[in-house]
């Protein structure tokens, strides 16, 4: 589900179901030799949460991407939003980003790295394939984190 | 040579009626064309969108068929790619929604290694058969939609989604 007043209202309804919160993490570079690889990462990521959400339109509920500077304070981000988690009664969280720092950090669990792929110049069935191969590296992830007993 | 010869004013007659008639005609036609368009219309129209999966490549097996459409939401107008879930049935063309009846996740042919011969949908464990009749004891609690689909020059071409006409 996204995160829209529509959707929001079934989620409520039926939030036993819908156990699972997915939030993009972008990293914003206005720098001029950044802008561009920075505004391809965020419409990678855009695409792949968009196919991931219609597989799993029922179990997740994908927020919109948090986005902070390059610069930014990560581990306070990362607290801010766990704190912010807690609030909610979802058993599993996933933060899903193109940013290489957040492997390092411990704050955060479930943090998805995938290195972005420039999809701009292809054309549009090409650039399916490619996301839909980019979405079956993800899905097991998902699968496995679901199967764990709880 | 024969009898009845046409007098002067016979021919003129003649002349105008026709000529009348062809105006007469010229007027009437486009009115009566366009009264009757809206009928004509629906036969030929349905808004099906033509795929490129080969019908003569199609088995009893479910095989998943792209394909895309233009979505207006508001002022804002995107690509949406969709897929359907194709197999024959005798000659029959039978084309599945894969949208999951319980929460809309997107159900995969033969997706549980336990169950090869059914629709299987990741989220909560739901199950269709062949059909798209829901598994009773699964969540889902209604089948599988179907889309109208049509053999258009050998490509299948997939119409509206309906309410799922194989189960009994």
């Amino acid at each position: 589900m996204h995160f829209t007043g529509r959707d929001i209202d079934q989620y409520i309804q039926q939030q036993q179901y819908v156990d699972t919160a997915v939030i993009p993490l972008v990293q914003l570079d206005l720098a001029p030799n950044g802008l561009k690889q920075s505004a391809s990462a965020s419409d990678y990521l855009q695409s792949l949460t968009n196919l991931l959400e219609k597989q799993f339109k029922g179990r997740i509920l994908l927020f919109p991407p948090v986005a902070y500077s390059k610069n930014g304070d990560r581990s306070r981000l990362a607290e801010e939003m766990n704190a912010e988690m807690r609030n909610t009664e979802f058993k599993h969280v996933f933060y899903i980003t193109t940013d290489a720092e957040w492997r390092t950090f411990e704050e955060l669990n479930n943090v998805l790295w995938l290195p972005a792929i420039p999809t701009e110049n292809m054309d549009q069935s090409f650039k399916l394939s490619v996301m839909e191969d980019q979405l079956r590296q993800v899905l097991p992830l998902f699968i496995k984190e679901w199967s764990k007993p709880s | 040579m024969s009898n009845n010869r046409v007098s002067r004013r016979q021919f003129l007659g003649y002349t105008l009626t026709g000529v009348g008639g062809f105006m007469a005609a010229g007027m009437l036609m486009p009115m009566v064309r366009f009264a009757v368009d809206p009928l004509l219309q629906e036969k030929a129209g349905g808004d099906f969108i033509l795929t490129d999966q080969k019908v003569a490549d199609l088995s009893e097996e479910p095989v998943r068929v792209d394909f895309a459409f233009e979505q207006v939401d508001a002022w804002y107008t995107s690509e949406v790619t969709s897929s359907a879930w194709v197999y024959k049935e005798g000659d029959k063309l039978i084309a599945l929604s894969p949208v999951c009846k319980h929460l809309g996740c997107t159900v995969n042919w033969g997706g549980d290694p336990e169950h090869p011969t059914q629709f299987f949908c990741p989220c909560h464990a739901g199950r269709y058969e062949k059909n798209g009749k829901n598994i009773a004891g699964t969540p889902p609690l209604g089948p599988l939609d179907e889309f109208a689909i049509e053999d258009r020059d050998g490509l299948v071409a997939l119409g509206a989604v309906k309410a799922n006409t194989l189960v009994k």
